[in-house]
């Protein structure tokens, strides 16, 4: 088994509406996988359909089981933040722990302990009691101590401060992730974790429209800073994107795409790598128009 | 099945309902003993000896009740046997907690969307719908039952105890009748009756919740008072036109007090199949044994069976729902 996810021809209708068209994807063990789209895009609906909890078309492979006929199997390496604050009013920071620490073989309790304690989250605090914040960190408390193969983070820090939020992503990097470990998030937020990423996946009206590495992408894509003197020498290149920075013109270009070299553009102007938000705003210029 | 996840999905059940299936119970009891407690307390130990005593309907009659030995025998007798009895307001709370119970329980976890949680544990749909199912049916009842145990205890008690303030010792004859330690036994032999003609009302009620996108009340009882209605006007209409009367009123009526009654208590001994034969006056006393034997008795008819197999059928279709009810 190669592959952690592998999907080919995966389809999902809501009625009318093709939510996930027709989309081939393999996902290899050992990744951080960033899964970025506009809303509405099929992000959530392919991640629904990897995890067992929507009925589909085509084939998806997670792990080597089926989530439509393996999903109590599945569960077992498997686990997921689905949604923001989605825990139970009722529910009590202890209990939570006791409850996931007895029915999860992989939890480790200490681990758990030990991410509460750095909260302001007591014991005997309910759910009801917390600010959305809180809620968050608990649950992401209770996940980041299961030892799964496979996580899958759906919006994992939405309604959290900057400062929890980089810590998170710091803890998930340092603390959780290794080489046999595998992991799909999606985020509004691009900006905070392109720097942990080793893949991109964009997806636009329920197809994909990018799947590669950060190595790939860092090769492929370059972002110029064009000299007045050179802009129209520039755009005889077919940048993918322009925009004015200060007066100055910045044009993004995909090597690939157009045959154009490093070296081509280097003349041009002071040469970098795109922010993985830039390429996704020039990636899906027309989905909001 | 995994018996220690089944022990954490009970438990986080009765996390959640602790209100409605401990503490409110709890509240019953003890507002039934201070009040029936007390005024019996009041009354038995301030005013006259009673000239005759009545225990749930039975009446112990003459002057002689506090002298002679052979009355407080029959006075112990029948408080051993029946003291349960006092019990029931305990039991009503229990079939009005049990039918929210069943109406929330798989509806409000994708109201809150707590479910998204849930299924990212390992807990099978087939788990989570069955541990409900068994807070229902056992886990309720049970402490339901050591409430109503533990309240009635008290309350006879406090009776003897009034006694005693005028010189006439119960507690003697009340500790050597057998029925004060049968009486708790017979209680809990009812319960796998009670799981038998619950199952189709907890099927069903579960089914709603489990299915209903909103208002999961209206949905569980209009559907069988609609049913009910339509039945009702299709025989009516064969009436009218003169054809053979179909007979399917008896049928809907049945179907519609086991889906919605069948949680009730002793609900079997209203039908026709299994009536009880009534309490048995016995030697010394009744004879709540054979309440005991008349509700096993309706376990032998076929129909209570097949509406039991029906439960667990809708129970299954509960646990398929669950599965895939995506809440977008």
């Amino acid at each position: 088994m190669s592959s952690v996810i592998s999907a080919k021809g995966l389809t999902k209708r809501y009625g009318k509406r093709t939510a996930v068209d027709g989309i081939d994807f393999d996902i290899p063990a050992g990744r951080i996988v960033g899964l970025i789209g506009p809303n509405g895009s099929g992000k959530t609906t392919t991640l629904k359909a990897a995890l067992g909890l929507i009925p589909f078309e085509g084939s998806l492979s997670v792990l080597g089981f089926d989530p439509r006929t393996q999903r109590d199997d599945l569960m077992q390496d498997v686990c997921f933040i689905a949604d923001v604050a989605i825990l139970p009013r009722w529910l009590r920071v202890k209990d939570a722990v006791d409850f996931v620490a007895g029915v999860h073989p992989r939890f480790n309790r200490d681990k758990a302990e030990r991410y509460i304690a750095a909260t302001s989250l007591k014991p005997s605090m309910k759910v009801k009691e917390m600010s959305k914040g809180m809620i968050v960190q608990l649950h992401l408390a209770l996940v980041m101590a299961i030892d799964a193969k496979l996580l899958v983070l759906d919006e994992p820090t939405l309604g959290l401060d900057i400062i929890y939020r980089k810590q998170f992503y710091q803890n998930l990097l340092e603390d959780y992730f290794d080489e046999h470990k595998t992991i799909v998030i999606t985020t509004h937020q691009v900006e905070e974790v392109e720097h942990i990423l080793t893949d991109l996946m964009f997806i636009r009206e329920g197809r994909i429209v990018l799947a590669a590495s950060m190595e790939e992408i860092g090769e492929r894509y370059i972002e110029v800073m064009v000299s007045h003197d050179k802009v129209s020498a520039a755009n005889a290149l077919q940048p993918i994107d322009r925009r004015t920075v200060f007066g100055k013109s910045v044009m993004l270009f995909d090597a690939a795409a157009h045959g154009v070299s490093r070296q081509q553009l280097a003349a041009l102007g002071e040469t970098r790598n795109p922010s993985v938000a830039d390429l996704f705003v020039a990636t899906m210029k027309g989905s909001y128009a | 099945m995994n018996t220690v996840t089944m022990k954490w999905l009970l438990r986080r059940e009765f996390w959640e309902y602790k209100g409605s299936m401990f503490w409110a119970p709890l509240a019953v009891a003890v507002l039934l003993v201070l009040f029936i407690g007390g005024t019996v307390a009041y009354g038995l130990s301030m005013h006259h000896i009673p000239t005759h005593i009545t225990i749930n309907g039975q009446t112990v009659d003459g002057y002689s009740v506090g002298v002679t030995l052979e009355a407080r025998n029959r006075i112990a007798q029948l408080a051993s046997s029946l003291y349960l009895g006092a019990a029931w307001p305990l039991f009503g709370l229990l079939t009005a907690v049990i039918f929210s119970y069943c109406l929330g329980a798989l509806h409000d976890e994708r109201r809150d969307r707590s479910i998204l949680f849930w299924k990212s544990l390992p807990v099978s749909d087939g788990m989570t719908v069955l541990s409900k199912a068994i807070t229902a049916m056992l886990v309720a009842p049970l402490i339901t039952m050591a409430l109503g145990f533990i309240a009635s205890l008290l309350l006879l008690f406090i009776g003897c105890a009034a006694f005693a303030t005028r010189g006439i010792n119960m507690f003697g004859p009340l500790l050597a009748s057998p029925d004060l330690y049968l009486s708790p036994l017979r209680l809990l032999a009812l319960l796998p009756v009670y799981v038998v003609w619950a199952l189709p009302a907890v099927g069903w009620l579960l089914l709603v919740s489990s299915w209903a996108r909103a208002k999961p009340l209206v949905w569980a009882v209009g559907v069988p008072l609609v049913g009910l209605l339509i039945v009702k006007w299709i025989s009516l209409a064969a009436a009218n036109t003169g054809g053979e009367p179909l007979g399917l009123m008896p049928y809907a009526q049945e179907a519609v007090a086991r889906l919605l009654g069948g949680i009730m208590p002793g609900i079997w001994f209203t039908f026709d199949d299994g009536v009880p034969p009534g309490l048995r006056t016995a030697a010394n006393g009744v004879d709540v044994g054979s309440l005991v034997t008349a509700s096993y008795a309706t376990l032998a008819d076929a129909a209570t069976w097949l509406w039991a197999l029906a439960g667990a059928a809708m129970l299954y279709a509960a646990m398929r729902l669950r599965r895939y009810r995506d809440e977008g």
